[in-house]
């Protein structure tokens, strides 16, 4: 029974199939732009060619281009202190990649609980304001004395200069959700579960994922950092120590590959971003 | 049965040190199981303070709202609201947000697909059931907004100017498919307009409301007869329940008020 008894003739639905045919669909196009990051990059390294030609600092401090891939590739088959280069970034990408994704996963939800508890916002809130502004190298001999000189400390400092820009994300998405999304739950019959499963959570989802992309970089400016703990692997390590010995062709290498890594990071979090939430910037 | 006993609504006050803002003065009604009520008045006056407070949003601050002789704490399921602003999740595809009461009830996506598939029928989003409300229009999303109040056939249902968005034509298509699952189903319908006419063409009774801060101006029946004839807002009756209802909304001596 219900509405169920109607016939649909009763009440037209709108059939435009018909005229549909005779008209042709012209795609939006908007002219290419996909040039213009290759073009700053290649605007980039010529300008760096230009000034290291013109010899207008000395090599030791600024090398050129081709000296970097010289570099690279000795790094990258012979390896610096012995340490092939793919060996340095896998171990750099796996101290980033486990130091992020346990402050995801432990972030999100003491986010959640903040926006919805006001005595755990009150307890934690100060706690993170309070860890906020201290530099990761601060932290190192802390780590050192906590969790000694193995990787636990690197992933841990990761994990600690990460986590705060993930609570606050996740904390504010919360309490963006817009009532009314909430009302329309509510007047259906949603129990609290519900009402956090089909609206608060894809609410704070596009915050969230603000805050991980914002998160990813910072994991990477803390890599340094976190490989100055007696590491003798990683790309971390090498720039620190081939600084130490005036190599400033390997230290560029190490620049390059974070900086391209940290690039290729921030764009698998925005693809992803974009298939979970289409909606974002729409409603 | 829903019953209004001598409600008033204050807003805190916008500013520190400001007088906090009545919205709704001594509201008292009885809407009786299966009535069609509508309350017509000017923007601001107070309409969706009360639909609100009657669907458990928003407390009463004086007075009592009782539903079925149960005092009104929380939102519920016996209460459906269509809500004025857009309201779809954007998240859920059109198919998802109208079955979105089904699934809170099966408590799984739902798979009463046939009872989804055909309410879309009805509301002409045929061929929308997997686009995303930002790529429907505004009145089809508030089609599909109506068409999730009614899945679950709800004892009450509560709408805050439902066809505002509407063409004139859907809108009386609107209006007559409301009327026809009305007369099946029998739900108590509270329904705010600004529209005059479709109150009267609606209602059995019409709740007129002052401006802010809303009171009660007057209560009429309207006695055009069931089921109505599209025909009769041409009718002398009609017209006369019309001026009647103008008359109170915009008195002759404050012309320019309003
Ligand atoms: N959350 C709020 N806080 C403070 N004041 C409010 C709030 N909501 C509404 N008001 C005030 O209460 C009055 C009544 O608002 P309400 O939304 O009920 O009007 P309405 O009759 O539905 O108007 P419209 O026809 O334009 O939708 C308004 O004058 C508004 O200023
Ligand atoms: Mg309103």
């Amino acid at each position: 029974m219900g509405y169920s008894y109607m016939a649909s003739d009763e009440l037209d639905a709108e059939s435009a199939e018909g005229a549909l045919e005779q008209k042709v669909w012209k795609e939006d196009k908007k002219p290419y732009r996909g040039y213009v990051p290759w073009l700053v990059a290649v605007i980039m390294i010529a300008l760096w060619w230009g000034v290291t030609a013109l010899n207008l600092f000395p090599p030791t401090a600024l090398p050129s281009p081709g000296a970097v891939v010289h570099d690279f590739i000795t790094v990258a088959t012979v390896g610096y202190s012995g340490e092939p280069l793919l060996t340095s970034t896998l171990y750099s990408l796996g101290r980033i990649t486990t130091g992020f994704i346990a402050a995801v996963v432990v972030g999100v939800p003491i986010g959640f609980w903040m926006a919805s508890t006001d005595w755990v916002f009150l307890a934690i809130d100060p706690l993170l304001q309070f860890l906020r502004p201290i530099p990761p190298l601060a932290y190192i001999p802390v780590m050192i004395v906590w969790f000694g000189i193995g990787e636990t400390s690197k992933v841990v400092l990761i994990f600690f200069c990460t986590i705060p820009i993930i609570i606050i994300s996740a904390m504010s998405g919360v309490k963006s959700v817009q009532e009314t999304r909430i009302r329309v739950a509510q007047c259906l019959g949603a129990n609290k579960r519900q009402i956090f499963r089909y609206v608060i959570f894809p609410s704070a989802l596009p915050e969230i994922f603000t805050g991980m992309r914002v998160g990813i970089g910072i994991a990477w400016t803390c890599l340094v950092a976190a490989e100055m703990i007696a590491a003798s692997k990683g790309l971390g390590w090498m720039i620190e120590s081939a600084g130490n010995e005036l190599q400033i062709g390997v230290v560029f290498v190490g620049i390059v590959m974070i900086g391209l890594l940290g690039y290729g990071m921030e764009l698998i979090i925005r693809s992803i971003e974009h298939r979970v939430t289409p909606w974002k910037g729409k409603a | 049965m829903i019953s209004l006993q001598n409600v008033s609504k204050f807003y805190p006050p916008t500013q520190k040190g400001g007088k906090p803002v009545l919205a709704v003065d001594d509201f008292d009604a009885q809407i009786e199981a299966g009535e069609f009520v509508c309350i017509v008045g000017p923007s601001g006056c107070g309409k969706t303070t009360v639909l609100n407070m009657v669907a458990g949003f928003e407390s009463v601050s004086q007075g009592d709202i009782v539903v079925n002789g149960v005092p009104v704490r929380k939102p519920g399921p016996d209460r459906a609201v269509v809500f004025q602003q857009p309201s779809l999740l954007p998240w859920m595809t059109v198919f998802d947000n109208i079955g979105f009461g089904l699934t809170l009830q099966e408590g799984r996506k739902t798979r009463s697909h046939d009872k989804v598939a055909k309410i879309i029928e009805i509301m002409g989003l045929k061929g929308f059931e997997n686009h995303f409300p930002y790529q429907l229009s505004g009145g089809m999303q508030q089609r599909a907004a109506i068409a999730r109040a009614l899945i679950t056939e709800p004892q009450m249902l509560l709408m805050d100017e439902p066809f505002g968005a509407l063409d004139a034509q859907t809108r009386t298509d609107m209006q007559k498919f409301l009327l026809t699952i009305w007369d099946r189903l029998r739900p108590t319908v509270l329904f705010i307009t600004h529209d005059v006419e479709e109150a009267i063409v609606l209602a059995d009774r019409v709740i007129v409301m002052t401006p802010r801060p809303g009171r009660i101006a007057q209560v009429i029946d309207i006695g055009l007869g069931r089921p109505r004839n599209w025909d009769m807002v041409l009718s002398p009756e009609f017209l006369r329940y019309k001026k009647e209802v103008l008359h109170i909304l915009r008195p002759p001596h404050s012309q320019t008020a309003g």
